[in-house]
């Protein structure tokens, strides 16, 4: 038997709410929607779900969804840390870990979270205004450095000097997941086209992170289902396969997202060590990718650290994005428009995007998609997917 | 109380307390091991590079280089409205390779500021009281 995780659960079920400013009612029904919607996709009845795994800042508590959706016997329960970074991936690693053990049998992971309106979550963009900073804040908030942007400004500004990356290069990432969400009537910017010219006219958030590079605020919930092949073949839905999941981090990351881009080493470039040799696959056998893009330079970033290209090249790839447009692009990119123009569901629906292109029942479906990376934030402790659809 | 006129001051915590004290005292200071000499920050119990547990706190020069810069124009906290635009710095102190922390640029036209520009240390208060380092350009 294979020590790896490698082919040992696969995804059954997915689900998500609207995403909007003000979903007009709490983070726990905004849970619950998700994940009936996941189940019923599935075709899965809540009382045979015997594990749940969220995001450690997700606000719900799982006892509490058990008990709202009719979950009587919780055999593995978990959470993930690190915000966008550890959740979105690693909560589906943690549930493929624990049906391939047999620790639980049908696992759902979620996020829901009420963002934009602050009802219950507060927004991320803001910050705390505590009197004081303790631990490792207490280094960076009193020179007024509070903000995820804010940090990733000072990455994408070493990167542009060693390297020659220009804003152009984040405004193509911009404009491909805009490009995505007009095709996607779901997305919370369906209807509002954006060009390169929008991108370098919109204002500056923290130099050289304009208004345009950064992911929306949105309220919302998304979930999935994972289970074994084996009991996947019960269920309604052609299964994904798990091919291969990870996480990663690193000494970089003890400054929060205050990147350390001189190293060789990311906790990307940790998560993908393996990731593709588990998989059994190499880069261009990917249809489709889906990089967490909470700022553009860090998905810039994100396609160096997970091996597409060499540090320093990321501009090249990039260009000006149109290999990652639909439907000409050879590598689409965030096709339901990502972070940056779908939703920002904390990179869940960017799962659940990749897990359509591999059923085959995407809006805008990548012909014979069969294998897709999906990651999650970079610039903190992270986690990745490779998924995979069997004939 | 819940001053949102200024930004938030350090709460020294056990084994920073030292160089918060030094700043105070317009030094700064950083833990640097004595068994490998080598400096570390952010204020660490053990060694970060070999681990050993027993270290002094060393002056530095308060020189070094810009390693990367910001300028902050969207105010994210309320003390934040009255000082944008406001220049956030990362700084390679120039004893030791990779040593950086985070601080503010005083005093300088972004169209002066370069990566790479050598900075010197300068101490301003907090409302709090507590004294931070702060950066300004060397001339040339």
């Amino acid at each position: 038997m294979s020590h790896s995780l490698a082919d040992r659960a696969c995804i059954v079920g997915i689900g998500h709410t609207e995403y909007s400013k003000d979903s007009g009612r709490s983070e726990l029904a905004l849970a619950c929607e998700a994940i009936g919607a996941a189940l019923a996709d599935a075709g899965l009845p809540p009382a045979d779900v015997d594990g749940l795994v969220k995001y450690t800042m997700d606000n719900n508590d799982l006892v509490d969804v058990a008990r709202c959706l009719g979950m009587p016997e919780l055999r593995f329960f978990a959470e993930v840390p690190y915000g966008g970074g550890g959740g979105p991936l690693g909560t589906l690693a943690l549930a493929a870990m624990a049906v391939a053990t047999g620790q639980a049998r049908a696992v759902v992971a979620f996020r829901a979270m009420n963002e934009r309106s602050g009802r219950g979550t507060p927004r991320f963009g803001q910050a705390p205004t505590a009197a004081g900073a303790d631990g490792r804040m207490g280094y960076l908030a009193p020179y007024g450095l509070f903000s995820p942007a804010q940090m990733t400004a000072l990455a994408a500004r070493r990167h542009m000097h060693l390297y020659g990356t220009e804003s152009r290069h984040f405004g193509a990432i911009a404009v491909t997941c805009r490009h995505h969400a007009n095709m996607n009537p779901d997305a919370m910017m369906h209807g509002r086209p954006m060009t390169l010219e929008d991108h370098q006219a919109s204002r500056m958030i923290a130099d050289p992170v304009r208004l345009l590079d950064c992911c929306l605020e949105t309220d919302g919930g998304a979930a999935i289902v994972v289970t074994t092949p084996a009991h996947a073949r019960d269920l309604r839905q052609k299964p994904i396969t798990i091919a291969a999941a990870g996480m990663g981090a690193g000494a970089w990351n003890h400054r929060f997202m205050v990147r350390d881009i001189d190293a060789d080493a990311s906790e990307s470039t940790v998560a993908a060590k393996r990731l593709f040799a588990e998989a059994g696959i190499t880069h261009d056998r990917l249809d489709c990718v889906y990089l967490y893009d909470h700022f553009t330079p860090l998905v810039l970033m994100a396609f160096e650290d997970y091996g597409f290209c060499q540090r320093g090249e990321g501009k090249d790839f990039v260009g000006d994005g149109a290999r990652f447009r639909l439907p000409h692009g050879d590598l689409p990119l965030n096709t339901s428009g990502g972070n940056l123009s779908e939703g920002y569901l904390h990179g869940m629906q960017n799962t659940i995007e990749a897990v359509r292109q591999l059923r085959g029942t995407a809006r805008h479906q990548i012909r014979g998609a069969r294998h897709a990376l999906v990651t999650a934030g970079n610039g903190v402790p992270t986690s990745a997917v490779i998924l995979r659809a069997d004939a | 109380m819940n001053d949102v006129t200024a930004f938030p001051f350090p709460i020294p915590e056990y084994g920073s307390e030292p160089y918060w004290a030094a700043c105070n005292e317009e030094r700064l200071v950083m833990q640097r091991c004595a068994a490998c000499r080598r400096f570390r920050w952010h204020p660490a119990p053990i060694c970060t590079h070999c681990q050993h547990a027993g270290f002094d706190w060393a002056p530095l020069s308060g020189r070094g280089r810009l390693y990367s810069w910001t300028v902050i124009t969207h105010p994210v906290h309320p003390a934040a409205v009255a000082k944008v635009p406001y220049v956030v710095v990362e700084v390679e102190l120039e004893e030791q390779p990779g040593l950086r922390m985070i601080s503010n640029l005083l005093g300088a036209d972004p169209v002066d500021i370069r990566v790479d520009a050598p900075v010197s240390v300068c101490f301003e208060r907090h409302p709090s009281g507590q004294a931070l380092p702060m950066f300004r350009l060397v001339p040339a």
